[in-house]
């Protein structure tokens, strides 16, 4: 498989009155033509902004892509000019949002929206433009399309509205989807419906996908690789299977005990890990999971870790596990 | 076994009225956001409410701590029908029945310190003044594992799991009996929500407190309860034991739900078959006739549209409410 994008030591920071938050701090990664890789890690870890930071939507200022590449197809997306990100925003790569009431524009018709990009990207007129936004919403499954482009977002339920978010993504039939959170808002049946259609879609048109999620369920049902970030690093990272059954760094380790699960047999007690994550506008010198880590040694409060690879294509930063990461 | 029951929830209906009209406001139809639901909790006992949102689980929740006013039904705690009780008569019982909300941003006025959240409830029931107000105060804080320090910090300067410890201490100020736990973790991440969970656990424990624990997290609830309730549609569908329920779900419903929760294992995922259910849970305004999960139902036929199917014992403590099976003899 080809590299569609990579990205390379990434690091956005956001300048506030109480300091810099170094959001996301040397992040790499690559996701492959086809294929969906997914983005792991709790609130405030920076999935989010490491993949906004891709087509460019961190609003500056406050926000500011310090350094990185990001290579897509061949070129550097962040030295472009802001006329061709915008053909590349919603053209070769779109996204799909967690709360799509807050995402679609609740004054403009789902037609209305779903045209705007066909006309602008895919240079149709307005009678082919609806006539194409009625075929994607069939797509999607929703029925009497003639009918339902009419409809306003509040006429949509929460998972209808995610279907219509869906066909706005692949409208211009786009090489990758930035799936952020994208059934979170959702419940759990509804969240099955919808992450099949995402699969079938996008495995029919060969796109790729970012799936960015806290749900370790989720990712081990639809990612292929796993990338785990903690505190605005990527802390492990390699193929679902690795991460899954032999994760190494001590913070996915701690993660997958946290969770109970439905197929095993029922814990007395949970094992949660100790603490709290970080600030990240001072965080802690060395390792930032140092503080909640209960394999730490002495070397770990002075001294950050890098990727090593621990096993073919599975990389863990952590320095005990791993004893020739150290430098510093 | 009937003293050890401590609430009883018999038919209970809540609708809510839909009104229509400028001036006139003309009742045209209710939202039956929860109709005829009947189930116990022991003493010490925590029961799983598990169910969609719009299903009625919080309105069930709000129901027994009569901050809704139920339309029909009786909530019986510790034999006493807090239904037929005025707001006055009630509050002295309100200091058993405590709660714990889902955010605890939105729950904790931002105006008032640690301190002041947790001993409002002391101030408003009367119960403790000067010295033991302050001694009660910390001695709650300690239990929930934050330090006597914090007493003065306001809830923004703690992080989510310390406010949720937070809105824990104020439920447990008053030594309640039953705490009503409204999603208590589904607004913490991964790594707190264990810290949460445990803590639940301990203090059942120790005071044995009863729970009613709401929740989606299907998996979070087979680890707390000792029962689960499963809720569709302002109705219960199904009622069991955990490890019943968990390993053999009769209601197709609960089937369908159990087999969404995707499972952190890529292994175990590829050879999982799921059960996706056609379409979404219809409006509460209209609910479908006779059994109201019929139009998703994978194993419907046809009584399931002309007749409403009872909640029946299968023997064991196991309930369904579902035409497939019959009532064991």
């Amino acid at each position: 498989m080809s590299t569609l994008l990579e990205v390379k030591n990434l690091s956005t920071y956001f300048y506030t009155q109480d300091g810099v938050v170094k959001a996301v701090q040397d992040v790499s990664y690559e996701v492959a033509k086809g294929e969906t890789i997914a983005l792991v890690g709790e609130s405030g870890c920076g999935k989010t902004v490491s993949a906004l930071s891709i087509v460019r939507l961190i609003a500056e200022p406050p926000g500011k892509i310090v350094s990185g590449q990001v290579m897509f197809d061949g070129t550097d997306l962040l030295k472009l000019p802001q006329d061709d990100i915008r053909e590349v925003r919603g053209a070769k790569i779109s996204m799909i949002f967690q709360e799509p009431m807050t995402s679609l524009n609740p004054v403009l018709t789902i037609g209305r929206q779903l045209t705007e990009a066909l006309e602008l990207h895919q240079r149709m007129n307005k009678k082919e433009a609806l006539k194409e936004a009625i075929r994607l919403l069939k797509l999607v499954g929703i029925p009497h399309g003639e009918r339902r482009i009419k409809d306003y977002p509040h006429h949509f339920s929460g998972g209808m509205r995610q279907r219509v978010m869906m066909a706005m993504a692949i409208s211009c039939q786009p090489q990758l989807i930035i799936a952020d959170e994208p059934t979170t808002a959702v419940d759990v049946t509804i969240q099955a419906q919808l992450l099949q259609m995402i699969r079938e879609i996008t495995d029919r048109l060969g796109t790729s996908v970012i799936l960015i999620t806290h749900n370790l369920g989720i990712v081990a049902r639809y990612a292929s690789r796993v990338y785990v970030m903690y505190a605005g690093r990527i802390v492990e990272h390699g193929p679902a299977a690795a991460i899954y059954h032999n994760p190494r760094h001590p913070y996915t380790v701690g993660l997958l005990a946290s969770v109970p699960r439905l197929d095993e047999a029922r814990k007395m007690r949970l094992e949660p890990i100790k603490g709290q994550p970080p600030d990240l506008i001072a965080p802690p010198v060395g390792c930032a999971f140092c503080p909640r880590c209960s394999q730490a040694d002495s070397q770990c409060q002075t001294n950050g870790h890098q990727l090593v690879e621990v096993e073919p294509g599975h990389f863990t930063a952590c320095g005990v596990v791993c004893k020739e990461a150290r430098y510093g | 076994m009937a003293n050890d029951t401590l609430l009883e929830v018999k038919n209970l209906k809540m609708y809510f009225p839909v009104t229509s009209g400028l001036f006139m406001q003309r009742r045209v139809a209710d939202i039956k956001a929860v109709d005829d639901v009947s189930f116990d909790i022991k003493k010490g006992e925590t029961l799983g409410l598990v169910g969609e949102s719009g299903c009625g689980k919080t309105t069930v929740g709000k129901c027994i701590l009569q901050l809704h006013r139920a339309t029909a039904g009786e909530v019986k705690f510790e034999g006493t029908d807090l239904c037929k009780l005025s707001n006055k008569d009630l509050r002295p019982l309100r200091q058993k029945l405590q709660v714990i909300f889902q955010d605890p941003q939105d729950s904790l006025d931002p105006r008032f310190t640690a301190a002041d959240i947790i001993g409002e409830p002391l101030k408003i029931q009367g119960l403790t003044r000067g010295r033991e107000y302050r001694e009660r105060v910390s001695e709650v804080l300690n239990i929930v594992g934050l330090a006597p320090y914090m007493a003065d910090r306001y809830p923004h300067e703690f992080s989510g799991g310390q406010r949720q410890r937070l809105g824990i201490a104020r439920a447990l100020a008053l030594r309640p009996r039953l705490i009503i736990c409204d999603e208590p973790i589904s607004a913490l991440d991964v790594s707190i929500q264990a810290q949460i969970v445990n803590l639940l656990d301990d203090l059942q424990h120790e005071f044995g407190l009863a729970y009613l624990f709401i929740s989606h997290d299907l998996s979070m609830v087979r680890h707390i309860s000792d029962r689960v309730a499963v809720m569709y549609l302002g109705k219960l569908v199904e009622v069991s034991d955990r490890d019943e329920l968990y390993k053999k779900p009769l209601h197709p419903y609960t089937q369908a739900l159990l087999s969404a929760v995707p499972i952190p294992d890529p292994a175990v995922e590829a050879k999982r078959l799921v059960i996706v259910l056609k379409g979404e849970v219809p409006s509460p305004i209209n609910p479908p006739s006779g059994c109201v999960f019929h139009p998703r139902c994978p194993k419907r036929f046809d009584l399931c549209s002309a007749f409403i199917p009872p909640l029946i014992d299968l023997g064991g403590g196991h309930h369904v409410a579902c035409l497939l099976y019959s009532p064991k003899q």
